[in-house]
């Protein structure tokens, strides 16, 4: 049984906690992409949101290596459909 | 102080909305199917919606946390959204927004005979979870067929069907998806007649993350003891098979309110965010 304060309590510190990560993700989280560009690697940092839409569309891939690799060049369009 | 808790502005609100739920559903739907053409796959929702669905509004946070899990990246947006959400509404989001359950609730008016399911497969979500959401995506990658976007019928039916129907007008290869993903399809499109949200009670792994903030979330089923008469009517009310007296935060609790309408009003929807005070204060918070 959890009285009505330590409720508030739990439900406050969960928002807040909540809306902390969803703030960072969306504004400030960015992963190291590696993609091509005419022919030549290039590395650069994609936003958490881009990510989202990547995934979704098997646009980016993690290789052997660790690494995040987009999987269309820079300036092509993403794949149309999800690969799943 | 006893009568304005039980007949709070929460619970007045919510045995008002009750009898138009299906329509809160419909409601939902029209955000989540991307009537405007938004496409903001940029950003999450708190349901249960395939993002390869030709009419998404938003990502599913199932997909991108799976699909994050096997580049080995944190999903802050997904996390912190669906903590923030659980927090606030905990299944209530399964019960009166999600388009999945939804789709169920339509085949469960069906006049088939409905089978009960024992109470301890409710864990089977934590498994899905666990497994398919998390170690799978992670240690083996999206290549696996366990993958859960490779296993999903929320997939199979927003996303693969009207894909394959697409390519089938237009004349090119139908790509199909894989021989399991078809099979969980199928097996779902029969259960949905002869069970109630089976995908929702058995294996639906949103509504597993949603339904461990029950018993912390602002809005909360609140039973009041000294109201009930123990006549079991809110047995009969509950489709899914819940004791919602013993406990009314139950894990495989969807919030769809029916219980409420138990008539000495001993259930209804409560909130933290009300003034109460004294007996009814401790029994509510179970």
């Amino acid at each position: 049984m959890i009285n009505k304060n330590t409720k508030i309590l739990i439900f406050g510190l969960l928002v807040l906690f909540g809306a902390a990560l969803l703030a960072y993700g969306a504004f400030f989280h960015s992963t190291n992409v590696s993609a091509q560009q005419n022919g030549q690697p290039v590395l650069f940092a994609k936003s958490e949101s881009a990510l989202i839409k990547d995934a979704s569309v098997s646009g980016v891939k993690r290789d052997e290596t660790g690494k995040i690799k987009q999987t269309y060049e820079i300036g092509e369009n993403a794949p149309k459909a999800c690969s799943t | 102080m006893v009568a304005m808790v039980d007949k709070n502005k929460t619970s007045g609100f919510a045995s008002k909305l009750l009898g138009w739920r299906m329509w809160v559903q419909t409601a939902f739907l029209l955000v989540w199917l991307d009537p405007a053409g938004l496409r903001l796959h940029t950003m999450c929702s708190p349901v249960f919606h395939c993002y390869a669905c030709p009419l998404a509004t938003f990502a599913c946070p199932i997909g991108v946390i799976a699909q994050f899990g096997a580049l080995h990246v944190f999903p802050f947006i997904a996390i912190g959204l669906l903590i923030a959400v659980g927090a606030l509404f905990g299944t209530l989001i399964c019960g009166w927004a999600c388009p999945f359950g939804f789709l169920q609730d339509l085949a469960a008016k069906v006049p088939t005979p409905k089978f009960d399911l024992p109470k301890v497969t409710g864990y089977l979500r934590y498994v899905v979870l666990i497994g398919t959401v998390l170690a799978v995506p992670y240690f083996f990658g999206e290549e696996h067929p366990l993958f859960v976007c490779r296993i999903c019928p929320a997939g199979a039916l927003e996303a693969a069907v009207p894909t394959m129907a697409g390519q089938a007008i237009a004349g090119e290869v139908i790509i199909w998806p894989s021989v399991l993903k078809l099979t969980i399809l199928v097996l779902f499109l029969i259960a949905i007649f002869f069970i109630r949200r089976p995908w929702c009670r058995l294996l639906c792994p949103l509504g597993a993350i949603f339904s461990m903030f029950n018993r912390v979330s602002a809005f909360f089923l609140r039973f009041n003891a000294d109201k009930c008469t123990h006549c079991d009517r809110c047995h009969k009310l509950c489709e899914y098979g819940i004791e919602p007296e013993k406990t009314p935060n139950d894990l495989n609790c969807i919030r769809c309110l029916e219980c409420t309408q138990c008539s000495p009003d001993a259930l209804n929807l409560g909130s933290i965010f009300e003034r109460s005070e004294g007996k009814n204060d401790i029994q509510e918070h179970r």
